[in-house]
């Protein structure tokens, strides 16, 4: 299997000074669905930022990270945006247009889509999240669970080939979280998801990455890492109930 | 949260609501033109245009109180400086006349944005081929408008929770450096926005 993305020695340091990312390498295939887990602050969102090309700035050219064979440089990153859908941590940033149309209207928009192909494509991202009939709609107005449908609605409209999400559980009720989970299980595309929501990733990702102060820690089987109490404890992190017990759950 | 504070009556239904976006804001900039270009003793068009304003106003069902209450908050920024023509020969003049004008512009503004709502307007303002990038700017300060008042009303609501003393100047000690605060958020949301306006495609 080819690889979707792959991270060779990526660093990151940001403007102060401090290291976000210290040499993290790792290779995902196409069609992974794989967990990237961590602490507060151990780099996971700036390494999601890396994989969409929206980090490093324009000015440094880096070759350390690879989507789908192709290197990240200044005029690649418009192929790159269009392959790697990001979906943000708050959704309130991610929502900038005045109506729900046109905010998931605005990818396929920017990657020159006629008007009657946006109409269609806006109508099957909102009926593929639930959302129909919701396109006139002002953002704030929606429920947090709402909100975060839409992101992913805008997301999957530029229909891209990998799918990095960061926190997508964070702000939702235990139904949202439900709906939310069996729409990413609806979804054959690669997916790396970043979280803290542990059980989210025993169910969703056979794969897990541990990343703790910039360093990738583990890689390997999630039931295997999330079972490993002391791995756990040492980066901030826990044993899920659903692993600690062998009843079933469901 | 108080979501809808600046355009609370622009999706209700009236006779003046059902106008074309168009033509409502066309007759807005040019009603506003004349009114500020117009000499200082045209009395008769004052009045003409102010009882027109009034009566766009009872046809669109808003209530007078909210429309009143709107100008009364906007008036002061504008008549903060026409206090200084109180200061030359004649001035008194000249002030009512700002005052007057004033208020029909500002007027006319509150009309328009309570009878349609904002995202027509920019529709409308696409259409007729103003710059996009401006347009953009309009969208996201009409966006985050919102998301600013909700961070506030928690920082303030969060501030009082916590603060026990009745000193008017601690608190508004506090307040001052929550202002800051909030630019700095605003700074970061901004990076963030960016960043999210990037990962889809925007150049």
């Amino acid at each position: 299997m080819s690889s979707a993305i792959e991270v060779k020695n990526l660093q990151y340091e940001y403007h102060d000074g401090t290291k976000a990312l210290r040499g993290i390498s790792f290779n995902i295939a196409e069609g992974e669905c794989v967990g990237v887990i961590g602490p507060n602050g151990a780099g996971k969102s700036t390494l999601l930022l890396h994989l969409n090309g929206i980090l490093p700035a324009a000015s440094k050219v880096d070759q350390s990270v690879k989507v789908m064979g192709q290197e990240i440089t200044n005029e690649s990153r418009g192929i790159i945006h269009q392959m790697v859908g990001l979906l943000f941590q708050n959704p309130d940033d991610q929502l900038f247009c005045p109506t729900v149309f046109e905010d998931v209207a605005f990818g396929p928009q920017q990657f020159g889509k006629s008007p009657e192909d946006i109409n269609q494509i806006v109508f099957d991202a909102l009926e593929h999240v639930g959302l129909a009939g919701y396109e006139h709609r002002s953002p704030h107005h929606l429920s947090g669970g709402e909100k975060q449908r839409v992101c992913l609605a805008g997301v999957l409209a530029c229909k891209p080939k990998v799918l990095v999400l960061d926190e997508p559980t964070k702000d939702l009720d235990p139904r949202g979280k439900r709906e939310l989970k069996s729409l990413l299980q609806s979804i054959p595309s690669t997916k790396i998801i970043a979280s803290h929501d542990l059980e989210l990733i025993v169910e969703l990702c056979p794969r897990t990455i541990v990343l703790d102060k910039g360093e990738l820690i583990a890689d390997g089987f999630t039931v295997d890492l999330l079972r490993n109490g002391e791995l756990m404890l040492t980066h901030g992190l826990e044993i899920p109930h659903c692993l600690r017990h062998l009843h079933p759950h469901n | 949260m108080r979501h809808d504070f600046i355009d609370r009556y622009s999706r209700i239904e009236s006779p003046v609501h059902q106008l074309s976006t168009g033509f409502k804001v066309s007759a807005a900039i040019i009603l506003i033109l004349c009114t500020i270009l117009l000499p200082i003793h045209s009395y008769g068009y004052f009045i003409l245009i102010s009882i027109c304003l009034i009566g766009v106003s009872i046809i669109s069902r808003i209530p007078a109180k909210y429309l009143l209450s709107r100008l009364i908050i906007l008036e002061p920024f504008v008549l903060g400086v026409s206090i200084l023509s109180l200061f030359q020969p004649k001035g008194e003049i000249i002030f009512v006349t700002i005052l007057v004008k004033s208020s029909i512009c500002l007027y006319t503004i509150i009309l328009l944005t309570n009878t349609t709502p904002f995202s027509k307007i920019l529709d409308w303002l696409k259409v007729i081929h103003i710059p996009s990038l401006f347009v953009t700017i309009l969208a996201l300060m009409y966006r985050y408008i919102f998301v600013l008042i909700d961070d506030a009303e928690r920082m303030e609501r969060a501030r009082a929770s916590r603060s026990f003393s009745t000193n008017k100047r601690q608190i508004w000690k506090i307040r001052a450096m929550m202002i800051g605060q909030i630019f700095i958020r605003s700074i970061e949301r901004a990076d963030r926005i960016y960043s999210a306006m990037r990962a889809r495609g925007w150049k």
